[in-house]
């Protein structure tokens, strides 16, 4: 339990500093080390057991189905990793504190640094591999928050978003690997995938698994041809740099090399995979560090070069350059967060990091010098300092390496070639920074920084001091702790002494020192030839100019594809059902068994009206007052069809329908140009046509199917009940209002929101209406004609009676309330056509929005009633009455509904017409614009 | 006797259907399109009695009615669209 | 007889009724009502859930018309977890809405009772052309909604779903007209019976009838070839119904998991498995053309539209799949998407309005008056939606990445889901660093965001830390709900009882 405290602990305290930061700087600071302390002090409680040669588990399941659980380990890898995050974070708080100016937000900067020193040590303490992505992507996301900590400069949002691209993706193909190796060993837990090498190695998928974790590690560890982010990560204010990008997050990549050495190292791929990139990422990088100006960007490039050497150990593959390259970690890690702190001193206190304008810096800060001078020493492996021991190692594990035959002299070339490009950089470092002739152009006069600033810095350099003259009494019990762990078996006999005799590599180390300063002589003349050689080489700009082209093509295609055409969003929509019929119908019998009827002369007439109406409408829909009256002529055929077809109650509610529509449309078009331009080129039309032609055809195909098959449908089991079951005779009023009551309930509720939603738009819409018709001619001066208001008044109450009338049978005989409502909504609406708004409205006092809802909330009421009788919604009672002078009456609580299906659809009607008619009233009189 | 009127009649109504029609589209006029949908209309009420009368049942006269009627708002609408443009003012 | 699952449907339509008779009534009054009743869908949706948890079916036969003659609504672990979704996306919407949106036209509320009440009735219908008649409750709703106080841009891509949306609703009909022409019923499970059972002859047209299906739900789930109406139209709605937009998607994606599942699923004969064939490849592209579409977007709003569109493609790809583990990663993955998005919609709401007159657009603004809170909440909600860890979206990823078979479809989904991973998270990094790091040296002048807008994005943004919390219980969940969609049978039985059922070879058993 108290495991997981390590991580929540700075977890949590990544919420203090934002809040403390009221208290003052130095409260926030204390906030933030407080917390990291105490995990601190809980993992120091913890290290016996450690060293003892315990593994400390702890678990917690998370999402167990998956074999994602929240399980930590405590090994010596771990231990190492965790005193390394939590010891030098401690100092980087410190040093911090001083570093950041005034106008720097310092409670932001800690809490992000807390949250990623969590990140960082779940990812050093997991104990299953998914919980390691967890974290591994959280130290993504909270890196990119601090390089993009000085958010005004662009070059901190570019190497920001940069870092987060590569290392993040990276991520994802190391998840790929993941779960790959989850797939193989049938667990995440590490126990488990450390003990399964053999399986892993004999496995058909090794090399993807092997490649995808290793572009996760090689990413995250800056390894050629991924190194290119993390120079660029050096916009971030360089406690950042001196934390992240030295001693932990560029370590997290070597980190996974070290914990899945045991599964997946040994093999050839291996070694030529990972030594080979290693490889090549220490000479690019040692090479690059010597040809930077900026302090910072030659510590990133030799950072870049040291990741490769372990990265090589690594893959050298044998238990003892694994125990060099744990070592190397350490020392890494020591002398690179002091260089960075130097190097953040120097630019705090001259204002530049420039080495061309740096120089002679030793007369003003000697203390700052000494330090850093040590450091260097340890970073070019002098002896005395503990960048030499593991240089040292690592020359002799460059002579034992296997695999490579006849070439393996190779590789202690090569290494020798990198260390002598590191001595040259180092010596750079300092020589051009604290000796020779400068500064110049510096606008202050340097000095040594505050007091508690150095206090990091020398608390490193004196750990590389100590590691570097007595190993054996200060690193040996921790790195054999770490090293056992990492190799998962018994360690080799390996000594940490400085002193082995004269041996192969102490030449190379003596070659590398010589020839490192005789390079750094002729610096001049080699910055001369590199500016030649290569002036455009910059992986970033390649970067970039890769994403810009990435963001041009899919603004292109984007602008392709969603191109803001209805034309074209409907042409895909018919294609898409002409593709599905056509493939599904296509060579398949679609006749079916039953014979189709023979066809009158009538209907054939009507059939034709109907299609060269139809096809006319079409033809002329640019002349819309007779594309209309055309299609007012297909509306009455369909309706005349519905009759032939034995169906009177849909042919009443079509024409009905019919006529709103007709009504409506007249509404709108008043406000359009009577004429529309042609929109469509010829090649558009044809294309057009032939798609409605096919979807035509694939309508008719489908009815042709449907209707020369058997017709076994449930309305049998309707014509049955609809008598005794639902106490009507018209079966289909039986049905609308009965056995799918459900749905007219819902239909009216669509036309209900309809009018309700028309009622929303028009509100306070105020339209330009045209002065004259079509042709120019001004409009005829009578409003209101008084043979058509005199004929039209008689016609409402009889049309009132017919619709009563048709609402009361309707159970039984055609009608019902959607027919009744509607002939009570036309006939309404003649009286607003003959007299007006206001005539009408002054005799018609009715809310039309209570009116519609009324009606939909009776016919909702009705179905609760049902309830009462402990029924479902919606569940029908009838009842027949005697009544005086009517005789024998039905009493149906359909009818009920029905009525409330009647007042809905007078009220929404009245509701968008009478609204629609309104506009006119207030709109302003205009010249049509052709 | 009625036998023989019906189908007469019948083709009488489709003849007056398709030469509805084509004042429909032919024009050359709005009011002659307006007019010939006002005649279909009626047309068509006289098709409805006809097959009421044919399949000897007042189902159909009903419908007929009604196609009066909306026959009726329909043309008013359109002319009053022709004389104001605007039909509900 | 239990009356609570028709609650869904008519508590929301007669709040939609009362809220219009009070239409005069004040703004505060028409907001109480509103908001108690979306309220009450929370605890309404719990208790559903609940009553699905041991796996039993409610059925609930309205007008007592015994199935397959008289409609029904079925309530099983599918209906009950998009119900609580519903819930869970609305009322934040709603909160957000009531603080500023709702009185640029009049009855929004209504209208928003209304869509609620749509979309509750298509989870829980058994019926197919009930079905319809829901999708048409919650389109013409959305419609209103959508060009509630209308703009130029607004109306012009509300006119696009307007139009394509009402072709979508012929060609539903078209469908169900032609399944009923052949089979002769309209009940899902009586169809599923049918189907199943049909011969050669009959398979062609219903072939043709389940794939015209498709085309309308794929039109309704924003899937390729025709999501292109979504990005103009969810950008250019108000952020709250953008937010409630973003589970109409998902009505379409609920819908063909529905009909795909339990019609046209493994056990229907001739016609098993009609349309994951066209599902695997289109959801795919429709994943890849999404991230493209979001990594090109000029305005936060148009990138997550786009982000929706990818949702919908990973969903779906996740569907196409056909097996267990997949379709419980889908429904996890669902419950996040439309969370996030729905906070994302109204985080961008807030960003936009802080950010002055450039809206939000990605390009160098004045900075928005409290960067520290909007920047918080806007990284939590892009490191949620692009799925990295620890949040939801990385859960549902890795449900989904781990839940395929060895094989080709392996490597399709994995290239796919993490290369448009990558790709959301190039587009987030660059969108966030554009609104909140490069800025211009502008001193904000707008208000702080009200309190309770800024409650409304929390508790959305909220659900993708507790979703990746309680991953363990909510994924069992979408399991047990994965494997009772699988297994049909159940859901025929409930609702047809113990009516003769041809023999088939529907079986209990589950997939792997």
């Amino acid at each position: 339990m108290t495991l997981s405290l390590i991580i929540f602990l700075p977890l949590l305290g990544a919420l203090l500093p934002p809040l403390f930061i009221r208290l003052g700087r130095t409260a926030c600071a204390w906030s933030a080390a407080l917390l990291a302390g105490t995990a601190l002090a809980i993992l120091l409680y913890h290290s016996p057991a450690v060293f003892a040669g315990e593994t400390l588990v702890f678990t917690q399941p998370w999402l167990p189905a998956l074999g994602l659980n929240f399980s930590l380990r405590l090994d010596g890898l771990g231990l190492l990793f965790a005193l390394l995050i939590l010891g030098i974070g401690l100092l980087i708080i410190l040093y911090a504190r001083y570093y950041l100016s005034e106008h720097d937000p310092m409670g932001r900067f800690y809490g992000m640094l807390l949250l990623f020193m969590a990140a960082m040590l779940g990812i050093v303490l997991s104990e299953n591999l998914l919980l390691l992505l967890v974290f591994w992507e959280l130290t993504s996301l909270s890196s990119f928050l601090l390089i993009g900590y000085w958010k005004h400069r662009s070059d901190a949002r570019q190497g920001a978003r940069m870092a987060l691209a590569i290392t993040g993706g990276g991520g994802l193909a190391m998840l790929a690997g993941i779960l790959l190796l989850g797939h193989i060993t049938g667990s995440y837990e590490l126990s488990v995938v450390l003990a399964s090498a053999e399986l892993i190695q004999a496995h058909a998928l090794y090399p993807v698994t092997l490649a995808l974790i290793l572009l996760g590690a090689f990413t995250k560890s800056a390894q050629f041809p991924f190194h290119f982010w993390l120079p660029h990560a050096m916009a971030a204010p360089t406690p950042v740099s001196a934390y992240l990008h030295s001693a932990t997050m560029v370590k997290a990549g070597v980190f996974l090399l070290a914990r899945l050495f045991p599964a997946l190292s040994g093999t050839e791929l291996w070694f030529f995979l990972v030594a080979g990139t290693g490889t090549a990422t220490l000479l690019l990088g040692a090479y690059h560090a010597l040809f930077k100006h900026d302090l910072k960007g030659l510590l990133a490039y030799s950072t870049v070069s040291h990741l490769g050497l372990i990265t090589l150990l690594f893959g050298i593959g044998t238990p003892l350059a694994a125990v060099a390259g744990v070592f190397h970690i350490i020392n890494h890690a020591t002398f690179k967060a002091s260089l960075f702190m130097a190097a953040g001193i120097i630019d705090h206190e001259t204002g530049t990091r420039d080495m061309r304008r740096l120089g002679g810096l030793w007369r003003f800060m000697p203390h700052t010098a000494t330090l850093a001078m040590v450091a260097a020493a340890s970073m070019a492996g002098v002896p005395l300092f503990n960048g030499f021991l593991s240089k040292e190692m690592f020359f002799a594990e460059t002579l034992h390496a296997g695999w490579m035959g006849e070439w393996s002299w190779l590789l202690p070339l090569l290494a020798t070639l990198a260390a002598l490009f590191s001595v040259a950089y180092s010596v750079r470092f300092i020589h051009d920074v604290f000796f020779g002739t400068g500064p110049r152009d510096i606008t202050r006069k340097p000095h040594e920084p505050p007091r508690y600033m150095k206090v990091p810095v020398e608390v490193l350099v004196a750990l590389c001091l100590l590691v570097g003259i007595l190993p054996a009494w200060t690193v040996a019990p921790l790195l054999a702790a770490a090293a056992a762990s990492t190799v998962g078996a018994e360690l080799p006999y390996y000594s940490l002494a400085i002193w082995h005799g004269f041996n192969l590599p102490l030449l190379m180390s003596l070659i590398a020192l010589a020839g490192g300063v005789i390079l750094y002589l002729l610096r001049f003349r080699l910055f001369a030839l590199h500016d030649r050689i290569f002036p455009l080489c910059d992986a970033k700009a390649w970067f970039e100019c890769g994403l810009a082209r990435t963001i041009a093509v899919s603004h292109q295609l984007t602008a392709w594809l969603e191109n803001g055409s209805l034309q074209r969003y409907a042409m895909l929509l018919v294609a898409s059902v002409l593709i599905v019929i056509g493939t599904s119908l296509w060579g398949t019998t679609l006749t079916g068994p039953v014979a189709m009827g023979t066809v009158d002369g009538v209907t054939l007439t009507g059939a034709l009206v109907l299609g060269v109406s139809a096809l006319a409408t079409v033809i002329w829909h640019r002349r819309r007052l007779a594309a209309l009256v055309l299609l007012s002529v297909v509306g009455l055929v369909v309706s005349v069809a519905f009759v032939r077809f034995s169906a009177p109650d849909l042919a009443l509610t079509q024409l009905s329908v019919e006529m709103v529509t007709i009504l409506l449309l007249m509404l709108a078009l008043y406000f359009l140009p009577q004429h529309s331009p042609a929109e469509s080129s010829t090649a558009r039309r044809w294309r057009d046509g032939l798609l409605a032609a096919g979807a035509g055809l694939s309508v008719a195909a489908l009815a042709w199917g449907v209707l020369t098959r058997p017709l076994e449908t449930i309305s049998g089991y309707f014509l049955e009940q609809s008598k005794p079951g639902g106490g009507g005779s018209n079966v289909v009023n039986v049905i609308l209002v009965d056995f799918r009551g459900f749905d007219t309930l819902g239909e009216i509720t669509v036309l209900a929101i309809a009018a309700f939603g028309i009622y929303a738009l028009l509100q306070g819409l105020r339209l330009p209406s045209p002065t004259t018709d079509g042709e120019g001619r001004p409009w005829a001066e009578d409003r209101h004609p008084l043979i058509l208001s005199a004929v039209s008044r008689p016609l409402l109450p009889l049309a009132l009676m017919v619709s009563l009338y048709i609402l009361l049978r309707g159970h039984n005989l055609p009608g019902g309330g959607f027919i009744a409502g509607l002939v009570t909504a036309v006939a309404l609406i003649l009286q607003y056509v003959a007299s007006g708004v206001v005539w009408t409205r002054e005799r018609l006092p009715f809310d039309y929005i209570k009116l519609t809802a009324s009606g939909v909330l009776v016919a909702t009421l009705t179905g609760v009633a049902s309830w009462w009788f402990a029924h479902p919604f919606l569940t029908s009672t009838f009842e027949y009455v005697q009544l005086p002078l009517l005789g024998k009456f039905e009493l149906a609580s359909a009818m009920v509904f029905d009525v409330g299906v009647y007042l809905t659809v007078v009220g929404s009607t009245l509701l968008i017409l009478a609204n629609l008619g309104k506009l006119t009233l207030v709109s302003q009189p205009h010249e049509e614009t052709k | 006797m009625l036998a023989l009127a019906i189908p007469i009649a019948f083709a009488l109504m489709s003849l007056a259907l398709l030469l509805n029609l084509w004042r429909v589209v032919r024009g050359p006029d709005l009011p002659d399109r307006i007019l010939a949908l006002d005649t279909l209309y009626i047309n068509s009420i006289a098709l409805l009695v006809l097959f009421g009368i044919h399949l000897d049942t007042m189902i159909y006269f009903e419908v007929a009615l009604l196609i009066a009627m909306m026959g009726f708002v329909g043309t008013v609408a359109v002319a009053k669209y022709l004389l104001r443009g605007d039909i509900i003012e | 007889m239990t009356h609570t699952i028709i609650l869904p449907v008519l508590l929301p339509l007669l709040t939609a009724l009362v809220l219009l008779f009070g239409s005069r009534r004040s703004l505060a009054w028409k907001r109480g009502v509103s908001l108690a009743a979306t309220a009450a869908l929370l605890p309404l949706g719990l208790l559903l859930l609940q009553q699905t948890y041991s796996g039993a079916y409610g059925v609930y036969a309205l007008g007592n018309w015994v199935a397959p003659f008289g409609i029904v609504l079925v309530l099983d672990r599918l209906a009950a977890l998009m119900l609580l979704l519903t819930a869970l996306l609305s009322l934040p919407a709603l909160l957000y809405a009531s603080h500023g949106d709702d009185h640029t036209g009049p009855n929004f509320h209504a209208l928003f009772q209304f869509q609620l009440m749509g979309l509750n009735g298509a989870f829980l219908t058994g019926d197919l052309f009930n079905l319809f008649v829901f999708f048409e409750v919650l389109l013409i709703a959305s419609y209103a909604l959508l060009l509630h106080g209308a703009g130029p841009a607004r109306s012009r891509a509300g006119l696009h779903y307007v139009i394509l949306n009402l072709v979508g609703s012929g060609l539903f009909l078209l469908a169900v007209g032609t399944l009923y022409g052949i089979t002769g019923t309209l009940n899902m499970a009586d169809l599923a019976v049918r189907v199943a059972a049909a011969g050669p002859a009959d398979a062609p047209l219903l072939r043709a009838a389940g794939l015209l299906l498709l085309v309308v739900f794929a039109l309704k789930a924003a899937l390729l070839p025709l999501y292109f109406w979504l990005p103009r139209a969810y950008s250019a709605a108000s952020a709250p119904v953008a937010a409630l937009f973003a589970i109409m998607t998902k009505v379409g994606v609920y819908s063909i998991v529905r009909v795909y599942s339990l019609i046209f699923g493994a056990q229907a004969g001739l016609l098993a498995d009609t349309a994951l064939a066209w599902l695997w490849p289109l959801a795919l592209a429709t994943l890849v053309l999404g991230a493209l579409g979001a990594l090109a977007a000029r305005e936060l709003r148009t990138l997550i539209a786009y982000l929706v569109v990818v949702s919908v493609g990973t969903l779906l790809a996740g569907f196409a799949l056909n097996n267990n583990a997949a379709l419980a990663a889908s429904l996890y993955y669902l419950l996040h998407s439309t969370l996030v998005a729905g906070g994302l919609f109204l985080l961008a709401g807030l960003i936009r309005t802080q950010r002055g007159a450039e809206g939000d657009q990605l390009h160098p603004a004045a900075p928005v008056s409290q960067p520290a809170l909007l920047g918080s909440l806007f990284f939590i909600a892009a490191v949620a939606v692009v799925g990295m860890p620890p949040l939801s979206g990385f859960i549902g990823k890795l449900l989904l990445l781990s839940s395929v078979p060895p094989g080709m479809q392996l490597i399709w989904l994995w290239a796919i889901v993490l290369g448009s991973g990558l790709l959301a998270l190039i587009t987030l990094s660059r969108a966030g660093s554009q609104l909140f790091w490069n800025t211009l040296e502008i001193t904000p002048v707008a208000p702080r965001a009200d309190r309770l807008r800024l409650a409304a994005v929390v508790l959305l943004l909220a659900s993708a830390p507790l979703l990746s919390l309680f991953a363990e219980p909510v994924h069992r969940y979408t399991q047990a709900t994965a494997a009772q969609l699988y297994a049909p049978a159940g859901y025929i039985h409930a609702v047809l009882g113990a009516r003769d059922i041809p023999r088939l070879t529907i079986g209990p058993e589950e997939r792997p």
